[in-house]
């Protein structure tokens, strides 16, 4: 008898405290996840029609799943994932394996002046991304770069916004702004590596690029198959640095050449709200469809070396 | 430097709201405009623009002014800009008065942005403007918004540069050709002009100037001709230009075709009637070395609108009457247009649509930058030439991109054949009407 009265109010007092740390938290993610998420697929059933030559005002009409088959139809919809595919395609492997590079020379027995290595790299991520779009951008000019001003001083000739070259400077740029992050995070995974186990493989006769990629790199999986994702959601919505290379004149960037570019002039230029959301949505698909092959291929890939 | 294009310059900004982009989307807003003025209260409006010299105009306003007192703020031009004003009408929280270019009026007002200014501005629209600017803001019979300029394309050169190399003021397109290859044989560095590709606006005045009508209406419907005959003609013309490397192409209102200008690389440069008031600011040290002359032409006299603002009275606004009567004061009061000039650091060179106010501003112009050029004398007599019958389209934004995209990787052909296809199905998709 005295055990449940000695127990029940102090249940109902940690429930209360639990449940002061979680209102808020449901609180803020109905507000701002669920409920815009609601109200984009509610906007994206309705369609704004007029008729005539227009000046007569607009109503809006409910359209189904129009707007998401409009949406499939377009060809610049469409391309932009082609886009951002490419661009996954050569982005990922460059950012992800120069970081664990960097990581594991930091991290390395004969690294020295560590601390500093370790700022240094990661100072161009405390650089607002539009910041250094615009500085990268300023560097790819013709006429104001001189960079491009010393290539020709020495006899050659580049053109970084050309078709050929164009992804590789975006690649440049946004790998220069994250390299330096998740290196960061590799490392400090790496020194959550026992140091026994480093030297057990050093006295059974491992080299140090042994040690690397054998001991340490499987060590270190969780972190990387996260960054992974967190590059992979980030990646495919890009938007600042293609926005700033159309701009500045870059031919094969055009002003739907990302979902998020296509998204953007579809609710901002042409005011079709619906087509905005119901193209915002169908990214926002990918995006979960993308975390959980990634997250499934890397649980596979830990299991395979652990 | 006034127009859709510093939107190239300062999208910078849009990026920055962008990135929230699932989020804005979305956005859902309140608010709503404030103060009655039945309680003896002045009525408080708010506006929203981009153009020169607004900050002293509003001053000048409010001082002279005890029922209404107005609060301005800066927008960005272009895209952005008009995407910030149909978003907060959406949201319920716009502005009373904006500045809408005579490109933007038949898309906003199409899509329910502006009040119709019939009854408030009908008569002074039919009064004080000239048939050819009325045109560009009444449509379906209504009056949408009130014009302040007309946008005569001018062409801007240096004086100094020009006796260097020896070149004539090119006076039709022919001998600007000739021109650009006398340039370029002295110095392979240097070149006559520059034709950004990322400038729809500027083709579309040039396609004007040689007769094309990029829209127009039949009955209850609209008819495009982004890619008619003239239009086409134009597109080929640079096009060559281009392919021969006889102008550059810098990307428009970029800092590279600034510094082409004041480094001596670009000698000259296609502009209107407000350009004159930004060179000022951006290239002080060029002060007498440029003068105006009248765009090269295709063998008659004749001019396009490059630009040119007017003022509407936003969707949500309580105060259509008060707002109307500062957009009246704006651009057909003596104050208003005086005010507009009295900003010293970068005046506006606007050449109001008004004639009266004409010859109120050119007084108050300062002509030394231009060596003492009465550019406004000059972009009057442009006036005159200026091709009757264009019209804005209802998705003309669109239109421009699709023009701009295309043109970028194949060239101004292309993009105006796209342009005309983004035309037609941006016209149909909406539920308008297309002729066919």
């Amino acid at each position: 008898m005295a055990l449940p009265s000695a127990a029940s109010p102090l249940r109902r007092s940690q429930r209360r405290t639990a449940a002061l740390f979680i209102v808020p938290f449901f609180v803020l993610f109905a507000v701002v996840m669920v409920a815009p998420i609601g109200y984009a697929l509610w906007m994206g059933l309705f369609q704004e029609r007029s008729s005539g030559l227009g000046f007569g005002g607009a109503e809006r009409v409910f359209s189904g799943l129009d707007n998401y088959t409009d949406a499939l139809a377009d060809d610049g919809f469409r391309s932009s994932f082609a886009h951002i595919a490419l661009y996954c395609a050569l982005y990922i492997p460059v950012m992800i394996g120069g970081s664990l590079a960097l990581a594991l020379l930091v991290d390395s027995a004969l690294a020295r002046a560590k601390r500093f290595f370790q700022l240094a790299l990661f100072l161009p991520h405390a650089i607002p991304g539009l910041i250094a779009s615009i500085i990268w951008i300023y560097l790819y000019t013709p006429g104001l770069s001189p960079v491009l001003d010393w290539i020709g001083a020495f006899g050659g000739t580049w053109d970084f916004y050309s078709n050929d070259h164009v992804l590789a400077s975006m690649v440049n740029l946004c790998a220069w702004q994250w390299t330096g992050y998740n290196m960061v995070i590799f490392y400090a995974a790496l020194q959550a590596v026992p140091r026994e186990v480093i030297e057990a493989a050093v006295v059974d006769g491992a080299g140090a690029l042994r040690t690397a990629l054998r001991i340490k790199v499987p060590m270190i999986a969780s972190a990387v198959v996260m960054t992974v994702l967190f590059t992979c959601v980030g990646a495919i919505q890009i938007f600042t640095e293609p926005k700033l290379l159309n701009q500045r004149g870059a031919p094969s960037i055009d002003t739907e050449w990302s979902p998020t570019l296509f998204i953007w002039k579809a609710g901002f230029v042409q005011h079709d709200y619906g087509l905005a959301a119901a193209a915002s949505l169908l990214l926002a698909a990918l995006g979960i469809a993308l975390s959980y092959f990634v997250t499934r291929l890397g649980n596979r890939w830990k299991a395979a070396t652990s | 430097m006034t127009r859709t294009s510093r939107s190239f310059r300062t999208a910078s900004l849009a990026a920055v709201t962008a990135l929230g982009l699932l989020a804005t989307v979305t956005a859902c807003g309140g608010g709503d405009s404030s103060g009655a003025a039945s309680d003896g209260k002045p009525v408080t409006l708010t506006y929203w623009t981009w153009t020169l010299g607004a900050k002293s105009t509003v001053e000048a306003f409010n001082r002279t002014h005890k029922d209404i007192q107005v609060k301005f703020a800066e927008i960005p031009s272009g895209t952005e800009g008009y995407s910030k004003l149909a978003n907060a009408v959406k949201a319920g929280n716009a502005p009373d008065v904006a500045t809408i270019e005579y490109q933007m009026v038949p898309e906003f007002a199409s899509q329910g942005n502006l009040i119709d200014l019939t009854e408030y501005a009908g008569e002074t629209v039919k009064s004080k403007f000239p048939e050819s600017v009325q045109s560009l803001v009444t449509f379906g019979g209504k009056t949408w918004t009130v014009p302040y300029d007309v946008a005569p394309q001018l062409y801007y050169y240096r004086t100094d540069l020009f006796k260097k190399y020896g070149i004539e003021v090119p006076k039709t397109w022919d001998e600007f050709k000739t021109a650009a290859e006398k340039v370029k044989k002295q110095d392979k560095n240097v070149r006559l002009a520059s034709m950004p590709k990322s400038d729809p606006a500027l083709l579309a005045a040039l396609s004007w100037q040689a007769g094309g009508k990029w829209f127009a209406t039949e009955g209850d419907a609209w008819k495009p001709g982004v890619n008619d005959a003239a239009t086409k003609k134009v597109a080929a013309y640079w096009d060559g230009l281009v392919n021969d490397d006889l102008v550059q192409s810098y990307a428009g209102w970029s800092p590279e075709e600034t510094k082409a200008r004041t480094s001596g690389k670009t000698l000259s440069f296609l502009g209107a009637s407000w350009s004159a008031g930004g060179m000022k600011t951006s290239m002080p040290d060029l002060a007498g070395k440029w003068a105006a002359a009248p765009m090269p032409n295709w063998g008659t006299a004749a001019s396009g609108n490059y630009g040119g603002t007017s003022y509407g009275v936003l969707k949500g606004s309580d105060h259509a009457e008060a707002a109307t009567e500062f957009i009246t004061w704006l651009t057909t009061n003596k104050a208003g247009v005086e005010a507009r000039l009295a900003d010293l650091e970068s005046p506006s060179s606007a050449l109001p649509a008004n004639p009266e106010m004409r010859e109120v501003a050119a007084a108050k112009f300062d002509t030394a930058y231009l060596n003492g050029q009465d550019v406004y004398a000059l972009a009057s007599q442009q006036v005159d030439t200026i091709v009757p019958g264009w019209t804005w389209g209802p998705n003309q934004m669109d239109v421009y991109t699709a023009v701009q995209d295309t043109a970028a990787k194949s060239g101004f052909v292309a993009g105006v054949d796209a342009g005309q296809q983004k035309a037609e199905s941006g016209i149909e998709d909406r539920g308008l009407k297309l002729a066919k």
